[in-house]
């Protein structure tokens, strides 16, 4: 029989054992959540496809400066299902609307308020204006002046590495094809034409031009990028064509 | 004997089975630590460990004085 | 062996516990003032000064991992270095291996705040090191755990004593949680860019698995084996109850592991995740009140060494606050609890009851027992060493404060609605009612940087002239060498 003896007196038995113990709660939480496909909600546009889409090149670009500055640091993008949140901030957050975000940025912490649906809330204009100089839009507000975001062109050269490297954790965007005829399938053409690591500079200086989100169309900065993130955030699912019901199911 | 097993096997009964085996395991070590008596003497013996290196527990005690008239 | 004199090279290896405990000073320092000095751009925002490196946003991160890894960390290998040695009564394994673990520790640190504030960062709280860091403290980790394991097994006895395992699960665990929550893909060799492997639901649970555990076995289970070496040895007076601390230590580390997801409460993630967190953290109570009670009793019959010994001071408080945070903790875990206080200051504040509380004070407490004892000598000023406490303390008590009324406040501000059924108060006027709590909380943080300022000066001149009378001494030896 062993004993606890034996743990106690031999330094390989105790890791083990210990090694065992501190791996059982972890796997019983985590795991289950890799294999059961009821975590993540199926969200359909009018037309049958996928309403939440993996980001363009110019939001993505605009999400890794939202990382860069630590946004997610004072800023959740995570609405809890409670009326004053809902009133606040609109439809509480689903799983799938975070599908396509690695890492995720749900935050933690609101020092400002929540964006997970800020996108369409305010003009482009007004983005520019607060992330220059927040106080100037908001007297009492605490952030920090981003003026460098105007400042800075955006660096897009590596934008095709960088979808090639989310296309590796899973994201759906095409090199071959095949897979763009199936995004096309999944998203519609106009979006599965977004998805297209080839075309990737191309797209991304398109949406910008197009977009003039820095109100300044001759120059592409950061503030073009971040701000086309910010606008699309909580945009992709349309919530009058569900039932309040459907969403429950999920929890 | 097959019954039990089946309903051991059902993924349903798993909260239950593991609240058993771990309820079981945490009144083992309860049981191991605090039952026998010569048992828990020994276990006693080592909280004294500390104290086995080279300073012994006595000047401990009086390197605190020590301190103390700083 | 017992005339062998304590500072005696061959005996132990006391030089790499030396250099860890110093850069956990100075890595506290710096980590602390730049905590306070992001307090205080939160009170007031024209301290970011538009310039980008020290926004707020990257200047948290560089403030987490200098007190987290820089300080607690450079801390616990000191400590567990010191503590394994003396338990095991042998020298550490591989002086070679144990001096690479500091090397690679204090560039892996140094390295992360530098990345932060030129902006690399994974985005993913206390886990903000890029890819090469990450691998780069994998491989010290690693090299941790062989010089650890090394050791134990050369001990001069059969038992382990409960301190070392302790620092084994902190070793073990971490190892885990670093390699799983860390799981990224690069963008390129050349480049300092990744992206986590999982995303969303996925990506939060595994964050906060890390997270939560970060917590329960870097600055907790690892403080708890300073503890139960710490609090004996300074109180002169063996465990309170060898058997109740086996009992901590299996209970501990298995319901630890399961309470991670009590930080996603009311998220977009299954309920049953969610229920079984909030149970276990209400479970974890008791191991940790178990533990608290263990430490705390030590001292009991020897009550008085409060009056007199202020080391003693610095740990009986710390295990006071481990009992306090360790209680608000599972009540901030249940659900109802939790949808006012979560994303709120009470949060930050809770975290700092911990850091400042437990975490900071525990290893004081050890540092003003080991220091002198590395250096075979006494402490410069105990009277300083008084001093440190109330400043730390003072500082201690208005953080708290403030954080309780600026996140109760906020969390009541925000849910409040008028007689129509209207929201009450919009989310920038709960920011101007935060003012005041915030300037208070970085008065507090300045308390407690004054506090480890002292102590930094009062190490340093215990340090000065230990190496004063060394000097002394070798001289007079040479000078009866050439005598004779």
């Amino acid at each position: 029989m062993m004993k606890h003896e034996s743990i106690e007196t031999n330094a390989g038995l105790l890791i083990v054992l210990t090694l065992f113990v501190i791996s059982i709660g972890g796997l019983v939480e985590i795991v289950p959540l890799f294999y059961i496909n009821d975590t993540v909600e199926e969200v359909k546009t009018a037309e049958g496809h996928d309403a939440v889409r993996p980001y363009t090149p110019l939001e993505q670009a605009g999400r890794d400066i939202y990382i860069r500055e630590g946004c997610y640091l004072c800023h959740s993008q995570m609405i809890r299902p409670f009326r004053d949140e809902a009133l606040r901030y609109g439809h509480y957050s689903l799983a799938a609307e975070s599908k396509y975000g690695h890492p995720f940025q749900w935050g933690s912490k609101r020092t400002g308020p929540d964006l997970a649906r800020v996108g369409d809330k305010y003009s482009n204009d007004w983005h520019v204006q607060h992330l220059k100089a927040p106080r100037s839009v908001v007297p009492e507000s605490i952030m920090p002046n981003y003026p460098w975001l105007l400042e800075n062109d955006l660096k897009y050269s590596g934008i095709a590495e960088n979808l090639k490297a989310l296309k590796m954790t899973g994201v759906p965007y095409s090199l071959s094809q095949e897979e763009y005829d199936a995004n096309v399938a999944r998203f519609g053409a106009e979006v599965a034409d977004t998805l297209d690591i080839n075309n990737a500079e191309a797209n991304l200086m398109a949406q910008a031009a197009k977009g003039n989100f820095d109100g300044n169309p001759n120059r592409l900065t950061e503030m073009d990028a971040l701000v086309a993130y910010l606008q699309v955030l909580g945009t992709m699912v349309d919530f009058n064509q569900y039932d309040e019901s459907y969403f429950v199911n999920f929890r | 004997m097959a019954e039990a097993w089946h309903w051991i096997t059902q993924l349903g009964n798993s909260k239950i089975v593991a609240l058993l085996l771990f309820f079981g395991t945490f009144v083992g070590i309860l049981w191991y630590v605090f039952t026998n008596k010569q048992r828990s003497e020994r276990l006693e013996t080592y909280k004294y460990m500390p104290f086995q290196d080279d300073e012994d527990g006595d000047t401990e005690n009086k390197a605190v004085t020590d301190d103390e008239r700083n | 062996m017992a005339h062998t004199s304590v500072g005696s090279p061959e005996q132990y290896n006391y030089a790499i516990v030396k250099k860890f405990a110093i850069m956990a000073l100075v890595w506290g320092v710096l980590g602390m003032s730049v905590g306070t000095y992001i307090a205080s751009e939160l009170a007031f925002p024209f301290l970011n000064f538009d310039i980008p490196y020290i926004t707020f946003g990257r200047l948290r991160p560089v403030h987490t991992t200098l007190v987290i890894f820089g300080f607690g960390g450079s801390a616990l290998f000191a400590t567990s270095y010191y503590i394994v040695q003396r338990t095991c009564q042998t020298r550490l394994w591989s002086d070679f291996l144990a001096n690479f673990t500091f090397y690679g520790w204090q560039v892996g640190v140094a390295g992360g705040a530098i990345s932060y504030m030129l902006g690399y960062s994974q985005g993913r709280e206390y886990a903000e090191f890029e890819w090469p860091l990450d691998l780069a403290i994998a491989v010290v980790w690693v090299s941790y755990f062989l010089v650890y394991v090394q050791t134990l097994r050369r001990r001069s006895q059969p038992h382990i004593y409960v301190a070392n395992w302790f620092f084994m699960a902190f070793i073990l665990a971490t190892a885990l949680l670093h390699i799983f929550n860390n799981l990224a893909v690069p963008v390129g060799l050349f480049t300092l860019k990744s992206y986590s492997l999982f995303s969303g639901a996925q990506d939060a649970m595994t964050q906060w698995w890390y997270g939560h555990n970060a917590v329960g076995f870097f600055l907790t289970a690892a403080f708890l084996g300073m503890m139960y070496y710490f609090v004996p040895k300074q109180a002169g007076r063996p465990v309170y109850s060898y058997r109740l601390s086996i009992i901590h230590f299996w209970a501990l580390i298995f319901l630890y592991m399961w309470v991670g997801t009590h930080h996603l409460h009311w998220t977009a993630i299954p309920d049953w995740t969610s229920t079984l967190a909030a149970t276990f953290s209400i479970l974890l109570l008791m191991p940790s009140w178990g533990g608290m009670i263990n430490g705390i009793m030590t001292l009991s019959g020897a009550w008085d060494k409060l009056r007199t010994d202020p080391i003693m001071l610095f740990l009986t408080t710390s295990l006071a606050f481990y009992g306090m945070s360790t209680f608000e903790g599972p009540m901030m875990a249940l659900k109802s609890v939790n949808a006012l206080s979560h994303y709120t200051d009470w949060t930050v504040g809770h975290v700092h009851s911990g850091a400042l509380g437990w975490v900071a004070m525990v290893s004081f407490g050890s540092f003003y027992h080991m220091i002198p004892r590395l250096y075979d000598t006494k402490i410069y000023s105990v009277k300083l060493v008084y001093v440190h406490f109330w400043l730390a303390t003072i500082g201690i008590v208005l953080y708290i404060t403030s954080m309780w009324v600026s996140g109760i406040g906020q969390g009541l501000l925000l849910r409040a609605f008028d007689d129509y059924g209207n929201l009450a108060y919009t989310f920038v006027e709960s920011v101007s009612f935060m003012h005041i709590p915030l300037v208070v909380r970085a008065l507090g943080g300045a308390f407690f940087v004054s506090g480890i300022l002292t102590m930094a000066f009062n190490i340093t001149m215990t340090i000065t002239a230990a190496k004063r009378e060394q000097a002394a001494i070798e001289a007079k030896i040479a000078a009866k060498m050439a005598n004779a």
